[in-house]
């Protein structure tokens, strides 16, 4: 076998950001489990695409890694108990939007009966078809935060084919470190689970992209990766976007409103891989995943294997609680997370941390006129312009926010991050597209 | 249950330290060696009138955004910074009252009747400076003195252009209270000089200073003098070398972007030399740096895109070397920016960024067919 090699021979993307990181509070950090709640509130949908509906119903006994949600649409993945225990109800809850949806609440045993591994077969002699299956039946999805299913993308059109996956090991949110320890801790998981990728789509290049501040991570996963690419790469946000890992390790750039089988390229993210890799190892489906607390407004940070479902009160206490007034609890990292106004949310299969962030962290001032010093222009990774997206957005003319790039946009958080005036051009964006989807549709 | 402090908001939850505050403190920061060589060369009479023109900017602001009912930004320090820049651009012995004209139109009209920062559509400073350029009291700044003329008349005298009418409307200096300066008079400017007629066109390269003011033999200063600063002009133009270090200051920062002085300065350049006069010459006489690092980089009234920035810039220059080569205006810096701040409307308009992965890479904006009339929709407060 081949040595892996570290590349470092990459360079950077156009636009993107310098945020503070801040892994120190979180990256030495040992993965621990998280308690087990009282109870859990499962969303039944944790993805992008149809909708579950409940298998079981209030009074049901169930185990920890069975299913209890599920649709026979294609664009979906099922849910699963995380815990060992009887069904509370079947009832809508806030998720961490703030939306309400339909969750199934189980009462968790005190003592719980852990997931038993069911048959499995060798890896390698698993077809492609079969790893998809996994994927499908496992409820895998996107564990970076867009909880796309995973076994969609494993699928892409037959007239393109993948040559390419890509691990996205970059974490560049500040502060998460919860795929770092990973990679330190599960180094040959993650290959194992890059290599079922790479056979399900028949690539036969897989890299395993990390920004160059977690040396030891390169160090870890290299040791363990024979064949596979380890690339060293620049250190800057949004490195791991999708679209942007593509072109600094392929050179391939995704056209706007396409998906990555268009230039034959597939790129998950760590926790993904990891849990490919368990669920075609194990039979294990994906109940819980590992996520970061920390911030400075938390106690004692850490990187906790939690269950789906388990309430943001139960994994802050878990931390330490609270040290003084933390001023936003973020769900995910800091440039594209959800605020929680109050603890009860539950995690989902997408949560990679919980961040308390202090004021003069956030640094966030009152929102001023734009003074058109195009820092958002430069900072922004799609080459879209932030700037007018806003302001055709504030007149309502969608033509306009269209032609800026409203469509386009991944909602990073570059612009306002660079924008002197503050302006919330995420906000806007997300009122552009829901008003351009309305018009289109209702011509159609 | 809401958790005490807990605030809710949308992402992104951290920013940089850019701030409105931050960009205008650094152009301050950038002119504190223009400043200080105005002063320097010109007397304590600068310090004044930057004084008076600052105070009469933040005036003017506070006063119309009290009657227009906006927010009071003065912590922002923009209207501090456009009185300094219009100071920069006016003579050194210009009259007080003339500086607090200017600086009133150029906050209250140009900055706020036009919206306010953000929505003027020419860079207010420039503004002023023009329409005094075009308004009766233009005499008052067209005249300009020598540098170190207080060398005869002491450092501390503080010296104005006036009108004597006793002796038929000639231009005189005389101190703040009234009493002549005899020993001041009007001096050239090195882009009048080539205006008269004089001199246009020859070489001026490789002459040596002649006497106390660094004049060549055939009466214009040294190249070498001009990018120090020994040369007639408004106070913050005469010294190239205080000017450069302000201005790669602001690009080390990132407040100013590279391309538009580099931009326009290589054009007046290239056009100069082709227009067969002197263009290392015309680079260093006239308000050429201070235009282009100071007044054409101005966010509000600049293109906000790269290559309408490039546009912006070389159409700058352009205008500037046509007006110099062919009008009977010496200078055209100022008047060029203001014609490129109104053209930066289309170019903003229509110069597109092709966006990621784009293979078309559009180059002119256009609307996209949207499937019905986008609906009217409220305006944000
Ligand atoms: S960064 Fe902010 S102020 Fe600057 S152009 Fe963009 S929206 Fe306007
Ligand atoms: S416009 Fe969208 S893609 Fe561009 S920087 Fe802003 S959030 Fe990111």
């Amino acid at each position: 076998m081949a040595h892996a090699e570290i590349n470092t021979d990459y360079k950077t993307f156009k636009g993107g950001i310098h945020p503070p990181y801040n892994k120190e509070l979180a990256n030495s950090k040992p993965i621990e489990a998280a308690p087990v709640p009282g109870k859990v509130i499962i969303p039944l949908s944790q993805h992008i695409g149809a909708p579950n509906s409940a298998l079981v119903a209030a009074g049901d006994r169930v185990e920890a890694g069975q299913k209890i949600g599920g649709t026979d649409a294609f664009v979906s993945a099922p849910v699963h108990s995380s815990v060992s225990g009887v069904v509370k109800e079947v009832a809508e809850m806030a998720n961490f939007t703030g939306a309400r949806v339909p969750c199934v609440i189980i009462e968790a045993d005190s003592e719980q009966v852990p997931f038993r591994a069911g048959e499995t077969k060798p890896l390698d002699a698993l077809k492609a078809e079969e790893i998809r299956e996994i994927a499908k039946e496992a409820g895998l999805v996107g564990m970076g935060g867009a909880a796309f299913p995973t076994h969609v993308k494993l699928a892409p059109p037959k007239d393109k084919p993948v040559d390419i996956v890509l691990i996205n090991a970059c974490e560049c949110e500040p502060f998460l470190t919860c795929d770092h320890r990973l990679m330190l801790e599960r180094p040959s998981d993650l290959v194992a689970g890059l290599r079922l990728l790479m056979a399900a789509v028949g690539a036969g290049r897989g890299v395993i992209g990390i920004e160059a501040n977690k040396p030891d991570a390169i160090e870890a996963v290299r040791k363990v990766a024979g064949d596979i690419e380890v690339a060293s790469l620049p250190v800057k946000y949004p490195e791991g976007a999708e679209k942007m890992l593509i072109s600094v390790v392929a050179g391939r750039k995704v056209p706007p409103g396409k998906l990555p089988s268009e230039v034959g390229a597939l790129v998950q993210n760590v926790g993904t891989a990891v849990a490919l890799y368990e669920a075609a190892a194990t039979g294990k489906p994906l109940f819980e995943r590992v996520l970061t607390v920390t911030g400075p407004g938390i106690r004692n940070p850490k990187n906790l294997l939690a269950k789906i479902g388990t309430p943001v009160s139960t994994l802050i206490e878990a931390a330490g609680g609270f040290v003084g007034s933390p001023a936003r609890l973020i769900m995910g990292g800091p440039m594209t997370g959800w605020t929680q106004e109050n603890l009860d949310a539950p995690i989902q299969k997408g949560t990679s941390g919980l961040v308390a962030l202090t004021e003069e962290l956030i640094g966030w001032q009152e929102e001023e006129e734009c003074v058109r010093c195009a820092k958002c222009i430069e900072a922004c990774p799609m080459f879209l312009m932030p700037n007018y997206i806003v302001q055709a957005a504030k007149r309502g003319q969608w033509d306009q926010a269209e032609m800026y790039g409203a469509l386009d946009c991944f909602e990073c958080g570059c612009c306002s991050f660079t924008c002197p005036s503050f302006i919330p051009h995420v906000k806007y964006v997300r009122k552009a597209k829901a008003a351009i989807a309305a018009l289109k549709k209702g011509v159609k | 249950m809401a958790e005490k402090g807990l605030a809710a908001a949308i992402a992104p939850h951290l920013h940089s330290e850019q701030t409105i505050k931050r960009g205008m403190t650094d152009v301050l920061i950038a002119l504190i060696p223009v400043v200080i060589w105005g002063i320097i060369a010109f007397g304590i009479n600068v310090l004044l009138i930057i004084v008076i023109s600052c105070l009469t900017a933040v005036v003017s602001e506070v006063v119309m955004r009290k009657i227009l009912r906006r927010k009071i930004t003065l912590r922002d320090w923009s209207a501090v910074l456009t009185g300094l820049l219009l100071a920069l651009t006016l003579p050194p012995t210009v009259p007080w009252w003339v500086v607090v004209v200017g600086s009133v139109i150029a906050v209250a009209i140009a900055k706020e009747l036009f919206g306010g920062l953000g929505r003027n559509i020419f860079n207010p400073a420039l503004f002023a400076r023009v329409v005094l350029l075009f308004s009766p009291f233009t005499i008052y700044t067209t005249k300009f003195v020598r540098p170190f003329w207080w060398k005869n008349g002491g450092f501390w005298t503080l010296a104005q252009t006036r009108i004597d009418n006793s002796i038929g409307g000639r231009i005189v200096y005389a101190s703040w209270g009234g009493s002549p300066i005899n020993t001041l008079t009007t001096s050239a400017t090195p882009l009048s000089l080539l205006k008269s007629g004089r001199m246009l066109g020859t070489a001026v390269t490789g002459a040596t200073p002649v006497g106390a003011n660094f004049l060549t033999s055939t009466g214009k200063p040294t190249l070498y003098s001009m990018f120090l600063g020994f040369k007639a002009g408004a106070i913050g133009e005469v010294s190239v070398l205080a000017l450069l270090l302000g201005g790669i200051y602001l690009v080390y920062r990132g407040t100013i972007d590279w391309r538009i002085p580099v931009g326009i300065i290589g054009t007046v350049f290239i056009l100069t030399w082709i227009g067969g006069s002197s263009p290392v010459y015309q680079m260093l006489g006239g308000g050429l740096f201070l235009g282009s690092f100071f007044m054409a980089t101005d966010w509000v009234t600049s293109p906000v895109t790269r290559q309408g920035k490039w546009i912006y810039a070389v159409g700058i220059g352009v205008f500037i070397a046509i007006f110099r080569l062919v009008s009977a205006l010496p200078e055209g810096v100022a008047i060029s920016i203001l014609y490129w701040n109104v053209i930066t409307l289309l170019i903003d308009r229509y110069v597109a960024r092709s966006h990621f992965g784009d293979a078309t890479r559009p180059v002119f904006n256009r609307l996209p067919k949207l499937a019905a009339r986008p609906l009217p929709v409220k305006k944000e407060a």
